[in-house]
């Protein structure tokens, strides 16, 4: 059946007046929507966009015009705001910003969003990613929690672990619980189902660089 | 020649317009890049000319290297009918093993979770990909007299990517079988015979190199023109810098025009919409 991500969307944002996603405030205001960051609230000095579209590249490069592979890294880009009229305008810049961010809290909403443990990720990879399975388990634990912290690395809620019954032990609790995150307001939550691909090629550098030393 | 290039795509392409699939979703597959933004902003730009042209309910991105993901972008999606056209220049490791892997596909048409997902073939394979290299050819070099002119259409080539080679070929043979340049060359960055020889190869004083990339990323941008002897060291990524190179560049004593990468044609847009059709075709499915 047919799904309406930009109905759900709507809705949030008929029901608050302020829908907060990442680094990112969603405002109600006259004649259709904001889009700023939260740090720029109290500036009078922001450039003023009004395409979706814009939202791409206000999305890939950070405030020193470095490129930003991570869209959930906490680093967006200050000095903007985005005037859309549209929640389906607001939904189009949305997955700029936060590519998925919608579709996947929707899913895991109506538990349709089913983690992947890292072991899986690793699993599956081939060519030059196979040999990202012999990374050990503490190697993992190390690796993502200096990878995917949220200070300064990945602001994403993890839902997966690094194998069944092995949890994240190397991230404070709240890293793990999206309840934790929706609970502060209207927030919609950046969840991480499963392993990325720079944490996948992270794997693959932490294991070359641990047999170079043996 | 130009007017017959005109006519043969206008020709090629004169069913976009019929094309509508408001009840369809369509997801452009890039490789993407964690260095620089070059890589996808083909793709991204074909996709947003897509959407604008209303053809389909929905039009989305995703990457390999980028976000949204493979392993992401159907829970960005809508529809329960899913087209998926791979923006790569050739079949290869990524159309045949990655994609179908990461999105779960078991063939040509794949039914998961009550949706259906058409895999379509890539956007370097469709047979209008000749007249683009001839459109960009003869863009970057309008001066240059064919008869006069070495077109030059580098590929890739390594091991890893030995069906970009072929295709490079296959579109040098189609070229050539034209009639239209003096002289229509294969040349690689990485394997014989190599571009770093483009004196040696060609012997005409019109140079003209077409990269067969999708993306103006590291190999056609920096790699390249160090190659071709244009620039002594690898420049800037495209998207640091405000003007593509400036054509023609004296060398050898020959006119070198060096061409972005054939990815970057706007007309790919089109391309990436007819492999739908050319699935649909294949498949007897109709609109």
């Amino acid at each position: 059946m047919k799904r309406h991500l930009t109905f759900a969307l709507a809705q949030w944002l008929t029901d608050s007046p302020q829908l907060e996603v990442g680094e990112i405030l969603v405002r109600r205001q006259p004649g259709g929507f904001e889009l700023l960051h939260r740090d720029d609230l109290k500036r009078n000095d922001l450039a003023a966009h009004t395409r979706a579209e814009d939202a791409r590249l206000l999305a890939t490069l950070d405030d020193h015009d470095t490129y930003r592979p991570l869209k959930s890294a906490p680093n967006l880009r200050h000095g903007w705001r985005l005037l859309l009229t549209t929640p389906e305008e607001v939904r189009i810049a949305l997955d700029y910003f936060y590519p998925a961010a919608l579709g996947l809290f929707t899913d895991w909403q109506q538990q349709m969003l089913t983690p992947v443990d890292l072991r899986e990720t690793l699993g599956r990879q081939s060519g030059m990613y196979a040999i990202t399975r012999k990374i050990t388990d503490e190697q993992a634990q190390e690796m993502i929690g200096a990878f995917c912290t949220s200070q300064g690395g990945c602001l994403k809620t993890i839902l997966w672990s690094i194998s069944p019954g092995l949890p994240i032990c190397s991230l404070p609790p709240e890293k793990f619980d999206a309840h934790t995150v929706r609970g502060k307001g209207c927030n919609l939550p950046l969840l991480c189902h499963e392993a990325c691909n720079l944490l996948v090629a992270k794997a693959r550098e932490v294991v070359k660089s641990a047999a170079k030393a043996e | 020649m130009r007017e017959t290039v005109r006519l043969c795509l206008q020709r090629r392409f004169y069913s976009f317009s019929m094309l509508t699939k408001p009840e369809s979703a369509l997801v452009v597959v890039g490789h993407g890049s964690t260095v620089n933004p070059d890589s996808s902003a083909p793709t991204y730009d074909h996709a947003e000319t897509i959407a604008h042209k209303g053809i389909f309910g929905e039009v989305h991105c995703a990457f390999w290297k980028e976000e949204p993901s493979l392993r992401q972008v159907l829970h960005m999606v809508d529809c329960d009918d899913i087209y998926v056209v791979p923006n790569f220049i050739s079949e290869g490791y990524f159309t045949r093993t990655v994609i179908p892997r990461e999105l779960g596909l078991n063939g040509a048409i794949t039914e998961i979770g009550g949706r259906t997902i058409k895999y379509c073939e890539p956007s370097g394979n469709h047979p209008g990909m000749t007249d683009l290299l001839l459109r960009r050819a003869r863009e970057v070099a309008p001066e240059a007299l064919p008869e006069e002119t070495a077109l030059f259409i580098v590929g890739h080539g390594t091991d890893l990517n030995e069906n970009s080679a072929v295709a490079a070929k296959r579109e040098v043979e189609r070229i050539r079988a034209r009639g239209i340049y003096a002289e229509v060359l294969n040349a690689y960055m990485e394997e014989a015979p190599l571009i770093a020889d483009w004196h040696a190869l060609a012997t005409q004083p019109n140079i003209v190199v077409v990269p067969f990339f999708i993306s103006d990323g590291l190999h056609s941008y920096q790699d390249i023109p160090v190659l071709l002897g244009i620039e002594a060291e690898p420049g800037a990524a495209a998207s640091q810098r405000e003007v593509f190179r400036m054509n023609p560049h004296h060398l050898r004593r020959r006119t070198l025009y060096y061409a972005s990468a054939i990815g970057t044609e706007p007309l790919f847009a089109d391309v990436i919409v007819d492999q739908v059709e050319c699935f649909d075709r294949q498949h007897l499915i109709f609109s």
